[in-house]
């Protein structure tokens, strides 16, 4: 009787024992999928591109650990829980940085875009001032179709702003409009400074 | 008692001894998972995305990623079958495979990423060049609005594109120098074409000049020749260039006068027919020409006649040589203007009858091309 009640225990301690660490921790790997999902809802996909790939790189470690764990006698899913649960914090964190991101790319768009139309305007004033050598006319018109341009550019990267989708396109068009910009504006200044002279 | 109780030892030593090598039996069926083959596929695909195979070489890419999503799936339906039963070979082999495609795409993409970047760049460089001869040659011709706005618009997209360039983003770049080229392109070969047929006149230009530089050397009389592309105009006297000024001509100035209105600047053998200074005229000093002579008429009427010239067309006139001239471009609505001082001189040395011939150039487009390169 003794020896039946002890081999009872020493079973239900054996299956407990095997079964206790053998579940697929799904809720964690749910929680640290849905925390990589809002990670590209806030655009770390674009903002923080490598960051956003490390993590996916994790998620197929995990994947990998589940079904290797599955594929044993005795199953074992702690380091999974505990990769799951850091995963989660990793990608929560990195939804937050990819705002920060954002709000700095968008910052800097701003600032260059001001900065652009500040220098549009100036350009204009001076194509008013630029003399009118010889072929002087010929190269204002053609000053002055090219800054029309670049005004149909930047009201472009404007649209592209107020829509917020991406930023990076935002700045690296308004980057070359600023760099023509610069171009006419300094070989107006020269030309007028010659003038001066 | 003693002889069953070492029989009973022997059964529980025989039983204990089958137990354990069933039990190792057991596990020694159990295949081992393809946990390694998965790792290496894994990071095969992760380092083909990570140098943008996605862009340079998307089929591999996808494949290599669609046969590790296969390995995954088949390793998940093995895993549900009873332990002793599952076979990873297809686990395996779809690893295996996806290894081998994403290292495809991998080494595919350095090539391709590498040859994009060299085209790119000779694209960016020989666009550069095309907008700095554009710029240079065709800048003062009297081109449309629409291929201004053509440049411009070439021009700043090269620069979108050489800002990818600088970004190693090779695809979006070479998208933008497409786009850019095909409106700096458009925009060169209307300009050349505009300047190549305006130069199918050179021959007549030529023996128009070398008429009246022969007249002027047999009469010992002093002539005019105006050239339009290089914007000059010479003074000869006795056969002999004396005096050569910059001018300035109608804003539409390529190509000959065909009615009023037109901005153009008439090409041919003239005469003038009156000089006017003081109240008489508002340029400063005024040579009066006779346009239309009697081929501009006939020209004039032949385009009328032929619709090439609405009916109601007139053929204008008022063509003068005239001061005011030095404001840069083409400004006048068909005369030839020159600055006061300059003009000064010409009035002094002109008289009524005075041979005054209009041509596109004495140079060669070739040699006005190089002259300017």
């Amino acid at each position: 009787m003794k020896n039946r009640f002890f081999l009872v225990v020493a079973t239900v301690a054996a299956v407990a024992l095997m079964t206790s660490c053998g579940k697929v921790p799904q809720a964690n790997i749910d929680a640290a999928v849905a925390a990589i999902d809002s990670a590209k809802t806030m655009q770390a996909d674009i903002y923080l591109p490598g960051d956003f790939a490390a993590l996916n790189d994790s998620l197929t470690v995990i994947n990998q650990a589940v079904e290797a764990q599955k594929s044993k006698l005795f199953k074992n899913f702690k380091d999974v829980k505990v990769k799951a649960d850091a995963l989660t914090v990793v990608a929560g964190e990195l939804a937050g940085k990819a705002v920060v991101k954002k709000d700095e790319v968008k910052a800097e768009a701003e600032a260059l875009m001001t900065q652009a139309k500040a220098l549009l305007e100036e350009t204009k004033t001076l194509i008013a001032k630029a003399p009118k050598g010889k072929e002087g006319k010929a190269v204002l018109d053609e000053i002055k179709g090219e800054v029309t341009v670049i005004e149909a550019s930047l009201t472009e990267a404007q649209t592209l702003f107020d829509g917020g989708t991406n930023y990076m396109q935002v700045l690296d068009k308004v980057k070359a409009a600023n760099e023509a910009l610069t171009a006419i504006n300094t070989e107006l200044k020269e030309a007028i400074a010659k003038v001066r002279r | 008692m003693r002889g069953s109780l070492i029989k009973k030892l022997i059964y529980i030593i025989l039983i204990t001894v089958f137990l354990g090598l069933l039990g190792w039996l057991f596990i020694a069926l159990i295949p081992d998972p393809p946990l390694t083959e998965l790792e290496l596929a894994s990071k095969a695909v992760a380092q083909a995305r990570d140098n943008n195979s996605v862009i340079y070489s998307a089929r591999l890419f996808r494949e290599a990623q669609s046969l590790y999503d296969s390995a995954m799936i088949s390793w998940r339906t093995e895993n549900s079958r009873f332990i002793l039963f599952r076979d990873y070979e297809r686990v395996k082999m779809f690893a295996s495979l996806s290894q081998k495609k994403a290292a495809e795409a991998t080494t595919n993409t350095i090539v391709r990423a590498n040859g994009m970047r060299l085209s790119l760049k000779t694209e960016i460089e020989s666009l550069n060049a095309e907008i700095a001869e554009f710029e240079k040659v065709f800048l003062s011709l009297p081109l449309t609005q629409e291929t201004a706005k053509k440049h411009a618009r070439g021009k700043l997209l090269l620069r979108e594109a050489e800002i990818d360039f600088n970004k190693g983003q090779y695809v979006s770049g070479n998208v933008k120098v497409t786009e850019a080229k095909e409106y700096i392109t458009a925009s060169y070969a209307y300009a050349r074409r505009t300047l190549e047929d305006y130069y199918k006149g050179y021959n007549r230009w030529q023996e128009l000049v070398k008429a009246t530089v022969d007249e002027s050397r047999s009469t010992g009389s002093y002539a005019i020749v105006v050239e339009k592309i290089p914007g000059l105009c010479h003074l000869y006297h006795a056969g002999k260039k004396k005096y050569t000024f910059e001018a300035e001509f109608g804003s539409n100035w390529i190509g000959d006068k065909t009615s009023r209105g037109d901005m153009a600047t008439p090409e041919g053998r003239y005469e003038v027919t009156k000089k006017l200074s003081g109240a008489s005229t508002k340029y400063h000093k005024a040579l009066l020409l006779n346009y239309p002579n009697k081929e501009d008429i006939e020209e004039f009427n032949y385009r009328v006649q032929n619709g090439h010239l609405p009916a109601d067309s007139r053929i204008g006139g008022l063509i003068e040589i005239h001061g005011d001239g030095g404001k840069g471009g083409n400004w006048t609505e068909g005369c030839v203007a020159l600055r006061n001082n300059d003009m000064d001189v010409v009035f002094r040395h002109s008289k009524t009858g005075m041979a005054v011939t209009i041509v596109g150039s004495t140079i060669t487009l070739e040699k006005y091309l190089s002259t300017i390169n």
